[in-house]
């Protein structure tokens, strides 16, 4: 699915309320005196891929783990697919459990690889599938024929996500023992094993040379083609962001920027400030000079 | 994307499985028992020596009870050098393996330190007591038991007993968990030790209770039995043979048999989804609950099921020693167990088995025996203090050496878990050289990137939009 083929143009962000996977509204989050995000209106249009940038601590990965239901927010509301995940219940804000969140169709991975070392490739995309095996400890006990059956067809889709992400073959080892690059394709495996709508990926070229980077690109815009998935990005690669994104949403001191396609980011005086500086930003501001510095400030 | 309900799945599933329904359940059964040889066979292309040896343990093992009272014991003191373990010390050998076998479901799979288990061991005695005793004399309510009817008290049959003590443990097991089990680590390990001393201090008051609570009036009532505990408690009986501290070998097959049943659900568990959702929260619960596994939820039942055992491991004690006292149940127990499954290896089933067997045997057996000859080799010599001494009151100073050199040099316990073994010796070299590799990725792509910005700049000579301001984010390819 590309983005030219969805009702509306996802690039210009005029959206129905059927057409949002995800929908934010006024979401805030204070640490004590800090305000790591604040008001926040954030929108995924359904089968698109949605980048958050920013620099370092604008809050991105706070709104991250508000989405996942992590963090309860201080404000605001975020529904998934008109489901609502946090918001205003009984008086105060609440919010879904994380594995709550998992289970109505959010999958992640992380920033700093968060695999289960100790053990193999294949259970760690079982562990993914948990929540949608329904044996019972007695059945465990027990080894009924509806344990076997169950365990059986879930080692059989576990591999099948490892042939997708191409680790079939290193069914068996310990996830601490695969190469990085590897590490981060099983990360994706385990999180399309819980069967999402859609997949945040918290930088998922950090640390990759040129060639993994356009492969886990390519690789991405294949998750999208074929399974019809829903893809947040937190990505520092510009090349990455701009490449891939239907729209880019910037993210600075917690509060948004700067939205829209990606030449519409990369053109903005207020993104080229927040990255290189105010100085930066004047001299970009002549508009045949606008585009080079944005793509290249994460590289600075 | 394919779902489990795919139907080239569930062909493929019932390839593996064939049969449905109890009577499928049944034929599985008899599989994995006539699949019995070839599993042998198999294990023995693999390592000869290592099966022979063990299925010849095996079975020494379960005729060790005869064997000792028949042939055995007559030549022992010429043939063994160590002492024999007799029936009781046999019994008792074996139901600490069974609490140490699930105090490991608690320990080493999920990761929870448990200080208070002894808890749920009382918690077991009493069910037993409570229902199988002339206790409640104003009562008179026999089942299936060879009390004659009509006499006083709750007499119900051990068989029944034994599961009900399970699940008395596992609930209580459950409504300790629940408040506590939100805590992390060194607070959950605090929490149950308070209630390790609490349940057997409870069960030392309740008596000479008054309260009133509308149409419930105690005056004066003797709930427990207080420090005198409650006796006698029938013991197990099946066809007329008894189960008790008379038994004979009787009583040491039926806890064999629990052991037994014991291991297979250990085992059962571990390879099941809860095991995985387990090992997955041990390794990291945070990323466990973003991977959908409702923390809480399998904490508190690796924590009920866990009880259950040490509930199974009361009710035994109780119904065999046909008596039971609250001073019985003291937090030296726990921390008995917890040296037995770090002894065996944290985490592994079998582990559990042998260091509870093991430190059993010296606790109860090897320390008296040598106490015993060094009483004579000091009356022989004319030496007191020799005589005098002790080595069985020494036990815990025996065995916190034992530990201590444990540690020092095999941290992971005589029969080893893979991923404890991996945990304790290679963690902290392969975390660094893991990060290190990260790091120098990171360098190498921030090199690919200087290059790139060197590229564009170099193209861009005439805009000059170098930028002179120092950006905010210095390590920008890096977490």
């Amino acid at each position: 699915m590309t983005a030219e083929k969805l009702p509306t143009d996802i690039r210009t962000g005029v959206l129905r309320d059927e057409e949002l996977l995800v929908k934010a509204r006024g979401v805030t989050k204070r640490f004590g005196g800090l305000v790591a995000v604040n008001n926040v209106d954030f929108d995924i249009p359904r089968g698109s891929i949605v980048s958050l940038i920013g620099p370092n601590g604008a809050g991105k990965t706070t709104f991250f783990n508000m989405i996942t239901g992590y963090y309860t927010p201080t404000a605001g509301e975020i529904s998934l697919d008109r489901k609502t995940i946090a918001g205003m219940r009984r008086g105060r804000i609440r919010s879904l459990k994380p594995h709550e969140v998992t289970a109505l169709g959010i999958g992640r991975t992380f920033q700093n690889i968060r695999l289960f070392g100790t053990m193999s490739s294949l259970d760690n995309v079982l562990v993914g599938l948990h929540v949608h095996l329904r044996s019972h400890f007695w059945d465990a006990i027990l080894r009924t024929p509806s344990v076997y059956r169950e365990e059986a067809a879930a080692r059989e889709q576990a591999r099948q996500l490892l042939d997708l992400v191409g680790l079939l073959d290193r069914q068996e080892t310990w996830a601490r023992n695969l190469p990085y690059g590897d590490q981060r394709r099983l990360e994706i495996a385990r999180a399309l094993a819980t069967r999402p709508k859609l997949l945040l990926l918290d930088e998922p070229t950090a640390g990759m040379n040129a060639g993994e980077t356009r492969d886990m690109t390519d690789f991405i815009r294949r998750l999208r083609a074929e399974l019809g998935l829903t893809v947040l990005l937190i990505e520092h690669d510009m090349r990455v962001v701009m490449g891939i994104s239907d729209r880019v949403t910037v993210l600075d001191y917690g509060e948004v920027i700067a939205e829209g396609s990606p030449a519409e980011v990369r053109a903005n005086p207020k993104v080229i400030e927040a990255y290189l500086g105010r100085g930066a930003a004047d001299q970009a501001a002549p508009p045949a000079a606008g585009a080079s510095p944005a793509q290249s400030s994460s590289e600075a | 994307m394919s779902g489990i309900d795919d139907p080239r799945i569930i062909e493929a599933a019932r390839r593996e499985a064939p049969r449905s329904g109890v009577l499928g359940w049944l034929a599985n059964i008899l599989d994995a028992i006539t699949g019995i040889p070839g599993k042998w066979r198999e294990s023995f292309r693999r390592g000869p020596v290592r099966t022979v040896a063990l299925t010849v343990l095996l079975g020494l093992g379960v005729a060790y009870p005869i064997l000792a009272l028949y042939v055995l014991a007559p030549f022992s003191r010429n043939v063994f050098p160590l002492p024999l373990a007799g029936d009781t010390d046999l019994v008792f050998m074996l139901i600490f393996a069974t609490m140490a076998i699930g105090l490991n479901v608690v320990i080493g799979f999920a990761g929870l330190l448990d200080l208070g288990y002894v808890a749920f061991y009382a918690l077991g005695a009493y069910t037993a007591a409570f229902l199988a005793s002339p206790h409640w004399s104003g009562l008179s309510f026999v089942l299936l038991s060879d009390v004659p009817p009509g006499f006083p008290g709750i007499h119900i049959a051990f068989w029944f007993i034994l599961p009900l003590a399970a699940i008395v443990a596992a609930f209580w097991g459950a409504l300790l968990g629940a408040p506590t089990l939100r805590l992390r680590g060194d607070y959950l390990a605090i929490v149950t030790l308070g209630f390790g001393e609490i349940v057997p201090v409870i069960f030392k008051n309740l008596v000479g209770v008054n309260f009133e609570l509308g149409p419930i009036k105690l005056v004066d009532a003797n709930l427990t039995g207080g420090p005198l505990g409650i006796n006698p408690i029938d013991p197990p009986n099946l066809f007329g043979i008894k189960f008790g501290a008379v038994g004979g070998v009787a009583p040491v097959y039926l806890a064999m048999v629990i052991v037994f049943v014991s291991l297979l659900i250990a085992r059962n568990l571990e390879h099941s989804r809860m095991g995985r959702a387990w090992a997955a929260i041990r390794e990291d619960e945070t990323a466990a609950e973003m991977m959908g596994v409702n923390t809480v939820r399998t904490k508190l039942l690796a924590f009920a099921l866990g009880a259950s055992f040490a509930g199974l491991a009361g009710s035994l004690q109780a119904s065999y020693q046909g008596a039971t006292t609250s001073d019985f149940f003291q937090f030296s127990t726990s921390i008995l167990v917890v040296i037995m499954i770090i002894l065996g290896g944290i985490g592994n089933i079998y582990g559990a088995l042998v260091g509870a067997l093991a430190l059993v045997y010296v606790d109860k057996v090897l320390l008296a025996w040598i106490g015993q000859r060094m009483q004579g080799f000091g009356r022989s010599i004319d030496n007191d203090a020799i005589a005098h001494l002790n080595p069985a009151s020494f036990n815990f100073l025996i065995f916190g050496i034992v530990l201590v050199a444990m540690m020092r040099f095999r941290p992971e316990g005589l029969i080893p878990n893979r991923q404890r073994t991996a945990e304790l010796h290679e963690a902290p070299p392969d975390q660094a050289i893991g990060s290190a590799a990260v790091l120098g990725e990171a360098a190498i792509a921030s090199e690919a990137q200087a290059e790139a910005i060197a590229e564009e700049v170099a193209s861009e000579q005439g805009s000059a939009s170098q930028p002179d301001a120092p950006p905010r984010d210095p390590d920008g390819a890096g977490p």
